[in-house]
């Protein structure tokens, strides 16, 4: 009982442990490990489920599509379907599919395979937040034989060749999803693709590793197999710990990383900077027309004016990211966009006098009918959005008015808001390689018409755009479309998404699909 | 340890009886406290979904139905509970997912970091508390003394950020558990560096000390064993006090750090809004706290024979 | 209880007017002067942007800018301000609901005292923090949510000290002299008990003072306040972190006011003991 317990010998012993401990906390494998940094923990990880765009970054390579669409051209190639054929009024696609394919569980991938897919993404019961949306009027799938499938619509919808070629419609073991169910799926998933599901344990990581037997890639990719044995996905939610992660060896790339930290990074030689254009919407703030003051057309298009938004881009984003042009990206949608601003000439001031907002008794606050000129702006918490929303804010009050700032803390709560209605702008996008992206946001029965705007033309347009078959027909219904968002002022684009990725430069042949946010992780070599 | 008369052993058994029931009946009490701020303060968990979009106007009457949210609080409280003893805590209404299952997948990794802190903690805090006292006179002495104070000040998530940028070009990585767990451990040394400190300066100025040292033993580690060993209880005590600051320090450090763990799922539950992950990380945490508070008062009976002649 | 009673000073041994002490008043009294009457002197909004982000105090002195541009000193100085404020208000509900179920608890019936022992030992169980954010759970994000639950959160634990107060002076000479003259028991609380309980009550007012200061700033820091323009030390100290490889100050800055000020109030606590 004497000197046993000694401080120091304790001290000693604990130090042994921990080192024991750290030892054990790095890997010590031979074969080639990449390891990615994500971003945002989604909720789920289903994809014909959940409708996160992070689940897509490693799910991209453990699921095929029927078909993909080329990044450059947006032109449709082959993947699990080699050809197709679309019916004359529109209704039905027949797809013919590979032979040659099996799932990572060794069964085969034949048409009653891709039934039981679209079967499970209909089915109400699994609440499918996005990948049903994307199946549009559909009405059913059928197996004509074993290997030709048939996809019937209610109504034509040019769209679906686009939600076909995206994960969220990735064909799936149906033993799998017969096996597990939803909710459990996704601990489980199996799929076609360039890479193995392994595990996923929520906010701590995933892992991949290589599936050999891979012989059926489409032309977009370049390797027939994947070089790298193994990846493993790390999440990194605080912006603040995306770079350290970088820096520390944690993670070789990761993306969405801050401008400033992305410039920093790209300066040293052991990092290489890799800027992907997201095409969809803009980081972007709908008005509620229902809602007084901003159910007045001339208020709504003082405070899109009144935005200095090449300022708000230049403090957050530096030269990294271009100034939004409308309601889609100019990248990917430029032929859509207008080139002139609706309000033309008239200063945001001229436009608030106008319709009534005048300061009378010189508080610098804006009045009309005895009443005051407050506003609530939410702004949703991921990406830059608090920040821009906080920008806004000065500008508007610049301008005579109260802005009452409210950060959701959720997408949830976000959601929350907006059904409540007590909100004058409010902060959302989507991201998306088709225009018909719009229809949910600005028709009148769409499930996103944050503002609430109700016009038979516009439904016209929007309708119609996606029942059209004609590729140039479409785009002039399109392009009139987002004529009438932007002259009715219904929203206030910022700035057109650009993801800044920054990787080792150990790491090379860097790709990424059509829609931006995916990499082609099959292509991607690492220098040991 | 001299084996005890029975009469005395039995005395023992029914004082940790005693604490173990008065133990279960406050965090009894504290999982009832949980259950009804939450319903009554929170709004309805319904309301909530069919805001998100979560369940439609039809299904919302058979989802409440099946959350048994019609019927009185009270049968509300009584099937919670019975759920609880079953280890039923209940279904996350936006993950879909069991909440005793999301629970114990980030256990893991906070417990790790937590148990890593503690020892990293008491050391340090016995480290310190005992160069103040055994050196009081010189400078190492107050260095120490002032540094206990100083990190009892400190909040966790300054001292995280100081400790991720004076190592910012020593390439230790951020996410494996020394740095955490180092931060996290320091911010209890403080206050467990100056209980040792004010305890041992009295125990080594006492008569007893005094009268070993008149005994013939040296100024030594032995001498040192024998002045520390009447603060044990009180260490332990403090010890178990402190695992409330060490919950509130992993919610931060989690945080700070960005790693897993119970800290930042009851972060992210509370901005969802999912009151089920809330209700089962407290209850787990009240469970814990309290737990801790008796085998603290175990291990400061078997420490100190004084404390065992109290009825 | 083991009373702490720390040395503050390498030389000499006293035990009220000590360096110590009169180096954290000055401290308080600079951090509240600085707060409350730098900005009027000050030409900056701490909510507008006035020049390029991250600058440094060399190209935009004194303090440089954040993120989005904003003078950082400006920030700094109202961030104290709300800091204190809102500490302040949550401090004082804590204070004066803890005496008042202190003083019902040790003067009414023993039944009474009972329950709301039992209330406070049952909250007692749920760790502080996780006490707040259970309330931050109930009435959603935002900084009066904050101010409250923190509030709210520390009520337990003061109730259990100054109950403990009250029924020490309850035994005092003079309070048995003035019940046996039939003094009712509501003016023996208020005029005997609660006027001589000040000086005991003193130490840990300001002990929870700097507890609420810490608890304030760490769910600010967690993105809790709802709306992240406003500047308050725990927010600034959260947005200064995403920064940190490229402009440390914005974050160390409020960290160091925060432990300075609660360094301060805890020197001064020991002080009063």
């Amino acid at each position: 009982m004497n000197s046993r317990f000694s401080p120091f010998r304790a001290a000693f012993l604990v130090l042994i442990i921990s080192g024991l401990l750290c030892t054990g906390c790095q890997s010590t494998n031979q074969t080639s490990i990449l390891r990615y940094g994500l971003t945002l923990s989604p909720s789920g990880l289903d994809p014909h489920i959940n409708a996160s765009a992070e689940l897509g970054i490693p799910l991209h390579s453990v699921y095929d599509t029927l078909i993909v669409r080329h990044g450059d051209t947006g032109e449709f190639l082959p993947s699990l379907a080699l050809a197709w054929h679309i019916s004359a009024d529109g209704l039905v696609y027949t797809f013919n599919l590979r032979q040659d394919v099996h799932f990572h569980d060794g069964t085969p991938f034949n048409a009653h395979a891709a039934v039981a897919n679209f079967e499970y993404v209909v089915n109400p019961e699994h609440h499918s937040q996005k990948a049903a949306a994307m199946l549009g009027p559909y009405q059913k799938a059928e197996a004509v034989d074993d290997y030709s499938l048939q996809i019937h619509l209610n109504e034509p919808f040019s769209p679906l060749l686009d939600s076909l070629s995206q994960v969220y419609l990735g064909m799936a073991s149906p033993i799998a999803l017969e096996q597990w169910g939803p909710g459990e799926y996704q601990f489980h998933q199996v799929g076609t693709g360039p890479y193995r599901f392994i595990e996923y344990i929520p906010n701590d990581h995933i892992t991949l590793e290589r599936f050999a037997d891979y012989a059926w890639g489409p032309a977009v990719y370049q390797n027939e197999t994947a070089k790298i044995e193994r990846i493993e996905f790390q999440f990194y939610e605080d912006l603040a710990t995306r770079a350290l992660a970088l820096e520390r060896g944690e993670v070789d790339i990761i993306g969405e990383i801050s401008p400033q930290d992305a410039l920093r990074l790209s300066s040293h030689e052991e990092f290489g900077l890799f800027a992907v254009p997201i095409p969809g919407q803009p980081l972007e703030f709908f008005f509620n027309t229902e809602l007084a003051p901003t159910d007045d057309l001339l208020v709504r298009q003082a405070l899109v004016t009144g935005v200095d938004r090449t300022r708000i881009i230049q403090t957050l984003f530096g030269d990294l990211s271009p100034v939004s042009k409308g309601p889609l990206s100019a990248q990917s949608f430029e032929s859509l966009l207008q080139e002139d601003n609706p309000s033309d000439g008239n200063s945001p001031i001229e436009l608030l006098e106008r319709s009534g907002w005048v300061d009378t008794d010189d508080d610098g606050i804006r009045e009309k009918d005895q009443r005051e000129l407050v506003l609530n702006l939410i702004s949703p918490p991921w990406g830059s959005n608090p920040e821009v929303a906080q920008l806004i804010k000065v500008d508007w009050e610049s301008l005579g008015v109260i802005v009452n700032l409210e950060v959701a803390s959720s997408f949830g709560t976000l959601k929350q808001i907006e059904t409540e209605g007590q909100y004058h702008a409010i902060g959302l996008n989507f991201f998306g390689t088709d225009p018909d992206l719009l229809r949910s946001f600005f028709a009148s029965d769409g499930v996103y018409n944050w503002s609430k705007y109700h016009s038979t033309d516009l439904d016209y347009l929007l309708i119609n755009a996606a029942s059209e078959t004609d590729m140039s027909m479409r785009n002039t219904f399109y392009r009139q479309a987002i004529a009438h968002i932007s002259e009715q002022a219904l929203v206030l684009p910022i700035r057109d998404y650009v993801n800044l990725i920054v990787h080792k430069n150990t790491l090379s042949n860097l790709h990424f699909s059509a829609q931006g946010w995916f990499p082609y992780l099959i292509d991607l070599e690492l220098e040991s | 340890m001299v084996s005890l008369p029975y009469r005395s052993r039995t005395r023992i058994l029914t004082q940790l009886l005693q604490r173990l029931g008065l133990g279960f009946l406050t965090a009894f009490a504290a999982l009832t406290l949980t259950f009804f701020i939450l319903r009554l303060i929170g709004t309805d968990p319904v309301d909530s979904l069919l805001a998100q979009g979560l369940t439609s106007a039809e299904q919302a009457e058979s989802v409440r139905q099946e959350l048994g949210l019609d019927q009185p609080l009270l049968t509300q409280y009584v099937e919670y509970l019975s759920g609880l003893l079953r280890g039923d805590f209940g279904i996350s209404l936006y993950t879909q997912r069991p909440v005793l299952q999301t629970i114990l997948e980030q256990f893991r990794w906070t417990v790790e970091l937590a148990l890593t802190g503690l020892v990293i903690g008491i050391l340090s805090g016995l480290a310190m508390g005992v160069t103040a006292a055994w050196w009081e006179n010189r400078f190492i002495g107050s260095f120490a003394a002032t540094l206990a104070s100083l990190l009892t000040a400190l909040p966790v998530a300054f001292t995280g950020i100081l400790a991720l940028w004076f190592t910012r070009d020593l390439g230790i990585s951020g996410s494996k558990i020394v740095m955490p767990a180092s931060v996290l451990g320091l911010s209890i040394s403080g206050a467990i560096a100056r209980l040792v400190y004010s305890n041992l300066l009295e125990s080594l100025h006492g008569p007893y000390i005094l009268a070993a040292q008149a005994r013939g033993i040296q100024r030594s580690f032995r001498l040192l064993w024998h002045a520390l060993r009447p603060i044990l209880p009180a260490l332990v005590s403090l010890i178990a006090l402190e695992a409330a600051f060490l919950f509130a320090g992993t919610v931060v450090t989690e945080t700070v750090f960005s790693r897993p763990g119970l800290g930042r799922l009851m972060v992210r539950a509370i901005l969802d809004g999912d009151y089920q992950i809330t209700q089962g990380l407290v209850a787990l945490a009240a469970l814990f706290y309290t737990a801790s508070h008796i085998i603290a008062d175990w291990l400061a009976l078997m420490f100190d024979p004084r404390l065992r002649e109290t009825a | 209880m083991a009373r702490t009673h720390v040395r503050s000073s390498l030389k000499g041994d006293g035990m009220r007017r000590t360096p110590g002490f009169w180096l954290s008043v000055t401290w308080l009294v600079t951090i509240c002067a600085a707060s409350w009457l730098l900005p009027i002197f000050l030409p900056h909004d701490p909510y507008l942007p006035v020049a390029d982000p991250l600058l440094s105090g060399r190209h935009f002195p004194p303090l440089g800018t954040d993120a989005l541009g904003r003078d950082f000193l400006s920030r700094i100085l109202y961030g104290s301000r709300m800091t204190l404020s809102a500490a302040v208000l949550s401090a004082s509900i804590t204070i004066i609901s803890g005496i008042a179920l202190g003083l019902i608890a040790s003067t009414t019936s023993n039944w009474v005292d009972r329950v709301i022992l039992g209330f406070v030992n049952a909250a007692l169980a749920i760790p502080g923090l996780l006490f707040a954010l259970l309330l931050t759970a109930g009435l959603g994000p935002g900084f009066r949510t904050i101010i409250l639950a923190i509030g709210f959160g520390l009520i337990p634990g003061y109730t259990r000290l100054a109950r403990s107060v009250f029924l020490q002076i309850r035994q005092a000479e003079y309070i048995t002299a003035a019940r046996s003259i039939g003094m009712r028991p509501m003016r023996i609380a208020i005029s005997h008990i609660l006027p001589n309980a000040i000086r005991g009550v003193a130490s840990f007012s300001a002990l929870h003072f700097s507890w609420a200061i810490m608890g304030i700033t760490t769910l600010t820091f967690l993105g809790l306040s709802g709306d992240p323009s406003i500047p308050e030390l725990g927010a600034l100290l959260n947005s200064g972190r995403q920064h940190l490889q490229i402009a440390p100050h914005l974050a160390i800055i409020p960290g160091l006011l925060i432990s300075l000020t609660i360094l301060a109030i805890y020197r001064l606590s020991e002080e009063l003991d």
